[in-house]
C-alpha cells in the first residue's frame, strides 16, 4: 500500500500536480516508467556554483605583436610589442562604474617601453534626464575611430588623415564628457559636449598655457534601416587651441553603412565606413585650412575571414600645400574573439617628401598583427 | 477656433499619456522571455525582446537603437549567467536607466533558482568559449520555464504590487498550461528515450537530459571552434557505429558541416528551433517544444 502510494507520487512531484488530474491509467503507469528511466539515466544535478562571484573588476590583458616593413628604410623589417594593454572595469556602486586601461608600449624617442593610462574615467549610471557625465582621461568622442582601442579596428595602420590631423593616439585628453540621450523615439541620437585640457600630443591642437581649453561637441545619429542594415551619421565640432597660442576649429562628418544579416551575423557582414575632417588653424600672420579624409570597406567573406580596402587623402593642418593619398589592403582572420591575425598592404605617395618624419615621396609598408586577449575583456561600440 | 484646436491637442495628449500610463514597459533580451512576460504581464505590459529568435543569442550586435528602448524600459529581463556578456552590459551601461540597473527592482535575471548544468569546476580557455557557470541554455527544458516565470512575476510584481494578483493568477495558468503540455511531450517522447543523436554546438544539454535524449559528440570540436575536417571524420565514424539517424543544429549554424556528415552516412540534419521566433510557426514559449518534438519524432519514427 505504501509502496503504491510512493510510487504514484513520484509523476505528481515530476509534473508539479498536473499529474494528479490524469484519469489513464495507462498513461500514469507509461509517465512512471518514463520518470523511472530518468532518475536511473540522469546525473545528479550539481549545485549550482556561481564560481566567478567574486569582487574583483574584470580584468584582461591584450597583447598587440607587430612585424613591420618598410621599403624606404635601411633597415627593412622590424619585429615590435606595439601594445600591451591592462584593462580594469567593474561597477564602483549602485551610481557609477570605473574603466581603467593602461597602456605599455616601446617610446619611439628613446626605444624603452613606457607605460601610460590610455584611458581612466569614472561614468554615472543614475543622472536624471538620460544624461551622462564622464570624468578623467578618455578618448574623445571624435567620429568613429578616435573612440576604438586600435586592436578593435579592421587595419592595423591608422589612417593617414587621422595621424596628420590628431597623431597615431588620437585625440585622448582629460576632462569631462556629458552626453545626453535625446528624447527622439523614431531614431536614435546623442548629443556629447566634452570639455577637456587640451592634448599634449596633436599636430592640430595643443595644451595652452593660458585659460584656451578644448571643447569638443559631437551629435551621434543612427538609424535602422532594415532589420540587417544601419546607417550612422555624426557631426562633430572642435575648438581649441594650437601650438601658437592662437585657435584652430576643426569639423568632422562621419557616415557608417553596416550590413549584418541578423541570422549568419557571425558568417556575414559589409561595413562602409568614411571619415572627413577639415581644419581652419589660426597662426600668428596666417589662417590654414586643411582638408583630411578616409574610406574603407571591410567585407566578411567567411566566419573567420575579413577583407578591407582602404583609401586614404590628407594635408597636414598646418601646411595645405602638403597633399598625401594612401591605398592599403587587409585580410584578417579571427581565430576566436580573443584572437587574430591581419595581414596589411601599404603605398603611400606624396606631392613631396615629409623631411620631419623623414619619409620619401612614394613609399611601401607591409604590416602583420597578431592581437591576442587573455581575461574578461568589454565589448565594443557597434 | 485657435482654442478649439488647443483643446483637441490637449484632448489627444491627455487620452495618449492615459494609454501609456499603466503599461510596464518591459525589455528582455530573449524572445523566450518575451513570450513568458507577456503571459504573466497579460494587457498591463508592452515587451520588446531585442535578440530575434533566429538570431545566437551569444553574438547580438549591442545597436544603439536598442540604447532608446532601455532607457524607457521599467523592466529588464535577462537570461543571464554569461550567455549575454558580450553585448547586454554594454547596452544596460549607455541606457542611462537607473531602473533597470543590476541591483535595482526593475532587474530580472531569469536564471535566479534555476538548477544548472555542465558547471565548470576550473576555467581554461583552451576547452573552447565554456561558460564560467554552467551551459546557459537552460530555457530548452519546459520544466525550467516555470522559474523563469517565477522570476518574471516577481519581478512585475516589484514594481507594479498593486496588478500582484493579477500576476499571480497568469503565472498560475501558465503553470497549469506547462505541466498539460508536459505531459504530452513526454509521452510523445518516451519512445525515443536514450536515442543517440548528433548536435552542432553544446546548447541542447537541458533539452537532451529533459526528453531522455543522448548527445554523443558535437560538429564542433570544442564550443565555439567551427567543425575541422578531423571532427567530421570522427563524427563520421560515430554516427555510422551508433545508427545515429539525427543531427541536430541550430538556424544561426550553416549546415555545410552538417550536410556532409549527413551524405556520408544518411543521417538527416534537423534544424530545430533554440527560441521562440525562430520559425514562422513558433509563436510562443510553448511552440518551441511542439515544434522540436514533432521534427524529432517525424525524423526518428
Amino acid at each position: 500500500m505504501f509502496r503504491k502510494i510512493f510510487l504514484l507520487s513520484i509523476p505528481i512531484f515530476i509534473f508539479d500536480g498536473a499529474i494528479a488530474q490524469v484519469d489513464s491509467t495507462a498513461t500514469d503507469s507509461l509517465l512512471l516508467q518514463v520518470q523511472e528511466q530518468l532518475a536511473l539515466s540522469t546525473p545528479p544535478p550539481t549545485p549550482p556554483l556561481r564560481t566567478a562571484a567574486s569582487a574583483n573588476p574584470d580584468i584582461s590583458v591584450i597583447g598587440d605583436f607587430r612585424l613591420e616593413y618598410q621599403d624606404q628604410l635601411k633597415r627593412h623589417f622590424d619585429a615590435n610589442m606595439a601594445e600591451t594593454e591592462f584593462s580594469f572595469q567593474s561597477v564602483i556602486d549602485p551610481y557609477a562604474k570605473a574603466d581603467f586601461f593602461y597602456s605599455v608600449s616601446r617610446d619611439p624617442g628613446s626605444g624603452e617601453f613606457k607605460g601610460e593610462i590610455e584611458e581612466g574615467t569614472v561614468s554615472t549610471l543614475s543622472l536624471p534626464a538620460h544624461l551622462q557625465l564622464k570624468a578623467g582621461k578618455f578618448k574623445q568622442q571624435l567620429g568613429r575611430i578616435n573612440p576604438v582601442h586600435p586592436h578593435a579596428l579592421a587595419f592595423i595602420d591608422m589612417p593617414n588623415a587621422y595621424v596628420r590631423f590628431f597623431g597615431e593616439e588620437g585625440l585622448n585628453d582629460e576632462g569631462l564628457s556629458l552626453s545626453w540621450l535625446l528624447p527622439n523615439h523614431l531614431f536614435f541620437q546623442e548629443l556629447t559636449v566634452e570639455e577637456t585640457d587640451g592634448p599634449r600630443e596633436s599636430p592640430v591642437f595643443a595644451r595652452s598655457l593660458k585659460n584656451h581649453y578644448l571643447t569638443l561637441a559631437h551629435l551621434k545619429n543612427f538609424w535602422d534601416l532594415t532589420t540587417n542594415a544601419t546607417l550612422e551619421l555624426g557631426l562633430t565640432g572642435i575648438t581649441g587651441a594650437n601650438k601658437t597660442e592662437h585657435t584652430t576649429n576643426v569639423a568632422a562628418v562621419d557616415l557608417t553603412y553596416k550590413w549584418k544579416p541578423v541570422q549568419m551575423n557571425t558568417y556575414k557582414s559589409f561595413t562602409f565606413q568614411n571619415e572627413l575632417y577639415y581644419s581652419q588653424a589660426d597662426f600668428d600672420s596666417s589662417r590654414t585650412n586643411a582638408l583630411g579624409l578616409y574610406s574603407f570597406i571591410s567585407l566578411q567573406v567567411a566566419k573567420r575571414w575579413f577583407v578591407t580596402a582602404r583609401y586614404d587623402y590628407t594635408n597636414k593642418p598646418d601646411e595645405a600645400h602638403f597633399k598625401e593619398q594612401a591605398g592599403s589592403a587587409t585580410l584578417g582572420w579571427y581565430a576566436t574573439e580573443f584572437q587574430k591575425i591581419e595581414l596589411e598592404g601599404k603605398y603611400t605617395s606624396a606631392n613631396e617628401e615629409d623631411e620631419l618624419n623623414n619619409f620619401k615621396k612614394q613609399f611601401a609598408q607591409v604590416f602583420l598583427r597578431w592581437i591576442f586577449v587573455i581575461g574578461t575583456h568589454g565589448a565594443h561600440q557597434y | 477656433m485657435k482654442n478649439k484646436i488647443k483643446l483637441v491637442i490637449l484632448c489627444c495628449l491627455a487620452m495618449v499619456t492615459n494609454i501609456f500610463a499603466g503599461t510596464i514597459r518591459v525589455v528582455t533580451t530573449t524572445q523566450d522571455l518575451k513570450s513568458i512576460a507577456e503571459i504573466i504581464g497579460g494587457n498591463k505590459v508592452e515587451v520588446f525582446g531585442i535578440a530575434t529568435g533566429y538570431q545566437n543569442p551569444h553574438f547580438v550586435d549591442p545597436k544603439p537603437s536598442y540604447i532608446i528602448k532601455l532607457s524607457n524600459a521599467d523592466l529588464f529581463v535577462t537570461i543571464g549567467l554569461d550567455l549575454e556578456t558580450g553585448w547586454s552590459p554594454s547596452l544596460l551601461n549607455s541606457s542611462r536607466n537607473p531602473k533597470i540597473q543590476k541591483g535595482n527592482p526593475g532587474y530580472v535575471d531569469a536564471s535566479a533558482g534555476v538548477q544548472l548544468q555542465q558547471v565548470p569546476s576550473s576555467i581554461n580557455r583552451a576547452e573552447g568559449d565554456i561558460h564560467i557557470y554552467g551551459n546557459p541554455h537552460y530555457w530548452l527544458d519546459p520544466l525550467n520555464g516555470k522559474q523563469i516565470a517565477k522570476n518574471i512575476c516577481d519581478g512585475l510584481m516589484r514594481i507594479s504590487p498593486e496588478n500582484k494578483t493579477f500576476f499571480e493568477e497568469n503565472l498560475k495558468k501558465f503553470n497549469e498550461t506547462l505541466d498539460s503540455k508536459m505531459k504530452s511531450w513526454m509521452l510523445q517522447m518516451a519512445p525515443y528515450r536514450r536515442t543517440k543523436v548528433i548536435a552542432y554546438h553544446n546548447e541542447w544539454c537541458y533539452f537532451e537530459n529533459r526528453f531522455g535524449l543522448q548527445i554523443v559528440d558535437f560538429l564542433e570540436p570544442k564550443p565555439g571552434i567551427p567543425p575541422t575536417p578531423a571532427q567530421l571524420v570522427k563524427i563520421i565514424g560515430e554516427v555510422k557505429s551508433n545508427a545515429i539517424r539525427v543531427i541536430i543544429s541550430s538556424p544561426y549554424f550553416t549546415n555545410s558541416s552538417s550536410d556532409v556528415v549527413a551524405r556520408q552516412t544518411g543521417a538527416k540534419v534537423l534544424t530545430l528551433a533554440t527560441s521562440t521566433g525562430a520559425f514562422d510557426s513558433v509563436k510562443n514559449y510553448f511552440d518551441v517544444f511542439d515544434y522540436n518534438i514533432s521534427q524529432l519524432i517525424g525524423a526518428l519514427k
